[in-house]
């Protein structure tokens, strides 16, 4: 206003001048419509210029036009002067202030550039998700000039317990939130909007997927933020997002790469082990198994030297187990699956289990159909060869043992039933834990770490199938019921 | 004890694993000569005579198959592989590169000693009854001339495709044949590696053969690898 009123000032001053020094009027003219000009240049918006405009109309048709020191005029020509006079200096000030303004938003870009390129120029450096936090908090605080904070959510989605503050230039604070469940609830929804707390307002930070912080401006802050500043917040509340997204797909990289290299050493191990253990082991079987020929059955000898051998023999089977048991865990197992005929793998296991029991007999009933399922030959034969094995242990050798195969629908059903001693209730829903072995009065003597099983619900499961075992309704004896679809 | 001239090769990196089988086959009157590497084999048999050959395919140099490979370039001897029970990928490649069994560790003496007499069975068979129009397995007989095959001494009637596959076992008796192998054999190079045709053949020729197709006397499955028609 004072500008506005010194520089009209002025401009009457010179204006004066020059009509004591006898120039013509429109120089007067021209040099109130160059102080408007000045007036729109230094003063903030439109209001300034126009009432200038006005003010410099009056103050000419006082000072300079006849009659002198009033508002009329007697040549009816000077309205026409006045006139346009008026408008040249609307059209002046508002172009003015146009520029004014075009400079001054372009100003404030850039400075929201420079702001952005501080940020990610920072975060590039981060080396965790609480550095890029912390980075953020920093500059986002020294721009708005207050106390942000930045609350970070861990990888399920939940508020972390605890947020950073800003407390002052180069110093942060760790503070604790006071109920994150209500803050996640608040959040939840929110997607370019913020939440207006007590004494935060909270911007939520999302990534590619996942929420994955939230930005606290302090109440006193955020409710005199302009428009532009805003903006910049919301650039950097994403730039910050995408820095984080960063470092996760490379921790992601990270740590893909070390289960690669986890699985190789694992591969190793188990080729170590395979190789190490099994070698050793066919040497003492087949040592053991020749004493056993040299001596005399009536010998002592020949019972220590067989008891070598069953025992080698146990540790070998169990070496297996392992070796199977953890391929079939991990999932990494893959199963082949080509179509085979039921009786072939049937055949197989009865070879298997004949030439270890040979003093049992095995029933089979087969359709007269050739039953052909898709699976992994070798892996249904071990299952078969498990539960027969099971099967014997608790079955005299003079009872049946039965393996039935069929087809229903659209699977193929295995049955291993047995006229054993059935299982006790207890065991009935662990027979299939690894390392569940029962500890109904057998005690030691039936040695196993239950394995067996295990590996069974494992492979039946790779294959799509089911598993179940339960006492036999007709009578004493346990069965073991498995299926395999009959689509691959 | 009986005596035998067959001169038999161990070929296996461990040494007890060496020492058990020598000891078996001197046990049974065979001759022995081991090595510990492939290269320590392939001197043996260029400096000796050797009949049959038992070979690691876990060996510290060379890879058991390029071994048989290069073997076969000029020996017709038995090879039986001896592998570890996962192996069935390799085994199966070792019986097409030209070996005639396998055994998975562990392995008894007793199994150990009826595959060699089997495989050396098949040497004289194949040398001496090249030319033999029918052969015998129990009670099962084929006869090449007639096409035609008998079960206790009555004539069977099986389809052509069930006989090109029977008689194709008894030309190999005792040896291992792999299921890519049969195919080949049966239906041509064509045909791929698809194994259901031959696993319903398999399935309808055994329903005419055996007692109970589950519990097979003659053509044995080897789960993973193939089939053999068993002679004992």
């Amino acid at each position: 206003m004072l500008i506005t009123v010194a520089i009209v000032t002025a401009a009457t001053g010179i204006g004066w001048i020059f009509k004591m020094s006898g120039f013509p009027e429109t120089n007067i003219v021209i040099v109130y419509l160059l102080s408007i000009l000045i007036i729109a240049r230094f003063t903030r918006g439109y209001a300034y210029g126009i009432a200038a405009s006005v003010i410099a109309t009056i103050a000419f048709n006082y000072f300079f036009t006849k009659p002198y020191y009033t508002l009329s005029v007697n040549d009816p020509s000077y309205l026409i002067t006045f006139m346009i006079m008026t408008v040249t200096a609307f059209i002046t000030s508002a172009l003015t202030s146009k520029v004014k303004q075009n400079a001054l938003e372009a100003k404030e870009k850039e400075a929201e550039s420079v702001a952005l390129f501080h940020l990610t120029n920072k975060l590039t450096d981060a080396a965790d998700i609480y550095d890029i936090a912390g980075i953020t908090t920093d500059t986002i605080s020294s721009i708005m000039n207050c106390r942000a904070g930045f609350l970070c959510f861990d990888e399920s989605g939940q508020p972390e317990q605890s947020f950073i503050q800003q407390q002052s230039e180069g110093k942060q604070v760790w503070r604790k939130v006071d109920d994150t469940a209500d803050l996640k609830h608040r959040i939840d929804g929110l997607r370019d909007a913020y939440d207006v707390g007590e004494e935060f307002y909270d911007w939520p930070v999302y990534g590619r997927e996942t929420i994955l912080g939230i930005l606290r401006i302090p109440k006193e802050t955020a409710v005199t933020m302009s428009e532009p500043l805003k903006r910049l917040l919301r650039s950097m509340i994403e730039s910050t997002a995408l820095a984080m997204d960063r470092f996760f797909s490379v921790q992601e990289q990270q740590k893909s790469r070390e289960e690669t290299v986890q699985e190789r050493y694992r591969g190793n191990l188990l080729r170590a082990i395979s190789h190490d253990l099994r070698t050793p082991l066919s040497g003492i079987m087949g040592t053991s198994e020749m004493l056993m020929d040299m001596t005399d059955k009536d010998d002592p000898r020949y019972v220590m030297v067989m008891d070598i051998h069953k025992d080698a023999d146990w540790l070998h089977s169990l070496v297996e187990n392992i070796l199977s048991l953890t391929r079939l865990q991990d999932g990494r197992l893959t199963i082949t699956k080509q179509p085979e005929a039921v009786e072939e793998v049937i055949g197989g296991a009865i070879g298997h289990i004949t030439k270890r029991y040979p003093e049992y007999e095995i029933t089979v009933k087969i359709p007269d159909e050739v039953l052909i399922v898709p699976m992994d030959a070798k892996l249904i034969e071990q299952v078969l060869v498990n539960l027969l094995d099971n099967a014997i242990k608790h079955t005299p050798s003079d009872r049946e043992i039965c393996i039935t195969a069929m087809e229903d629908g659209n699977k193929a059903v295995f049955l291993i039933a047995d006229r054993g001693c059935g299982i006790a209730s207890s065991d009935l829903p662990n027979i299939f834990k690894m390392f569940y072995t029962t500890r109904s009065g057998r005690g030691d003597s039936q040695r196993g770490i239950g394995l067996g099983l295990t590996i069974c619900e494992a492979i039946v499961k790779a294959h799509g199938g089911t598993i179940d075992g339960h006492n036999r309704i007709d009578g004493q004896g346990a069965e073991f019921i498995f299926t395999l679809p009959m689509e691959a | 004890m009986e005596n035998r001239n067959e001169q038999i090769l161990i070929v296996e990196d461990d040494q007890q694993i060496r020492n058990f089988i020598g000891y078996s086959l001197k046990q049974e009157g065979f001759g022995c000569t081991s090595a510990g590497t492939a290269q320590g084999a392939l001197s043996i048999l260029v400096s000796e005579q050797i009949d049959l050959m038992l070979l690691d395919l876990g060996l510290p140099d060379f890879d058991g198959m390029e071994v048989i490979k290069k073997i076969r370039e000029w020996s017709e001897m038995p090879i039986i592989v001896v592998s570890a029970r996962d192996q069935d990928k390799e085994k199966a490649a070792a019986l097409d590169s030209g070996a005639d069994d396998y055994l998975t560790k562990p392995f008894s003496a007793t199994e150990l000693l009826a595959r060699i007499r089997v495989a050396l069975r098949h040497l004289h068979r194949s040398s001496t009854t090249k030319q033999q129009t029918s052969l015998e397995v129990g009670k099962l007989m084929i006869n090449l001339e007639k096409h035609a095959v008998y079960l206790n001494d009555d004539e069977l009637h099986v389809t052509p495709m069930e006989y090109n596959l029977l008689s194709l076992f008894f030309r190999n008796i005792g040896k291992v044949l792999t299921t890519r192998y049969i195919i080949r054999e049966i239906y041509g190079i064509a045909y791929g590696s698809d194994t259901q045709a031959l696993r319903a053949l398999m399935a309808s020729l055994r329903r005419r053969i055996e007692k109970n197709p589950a519990k097979p006397r003659y053509i044995l499955t080897e789960i993973g690898v193939g089939y053999r028609l068993s002679d004992e």
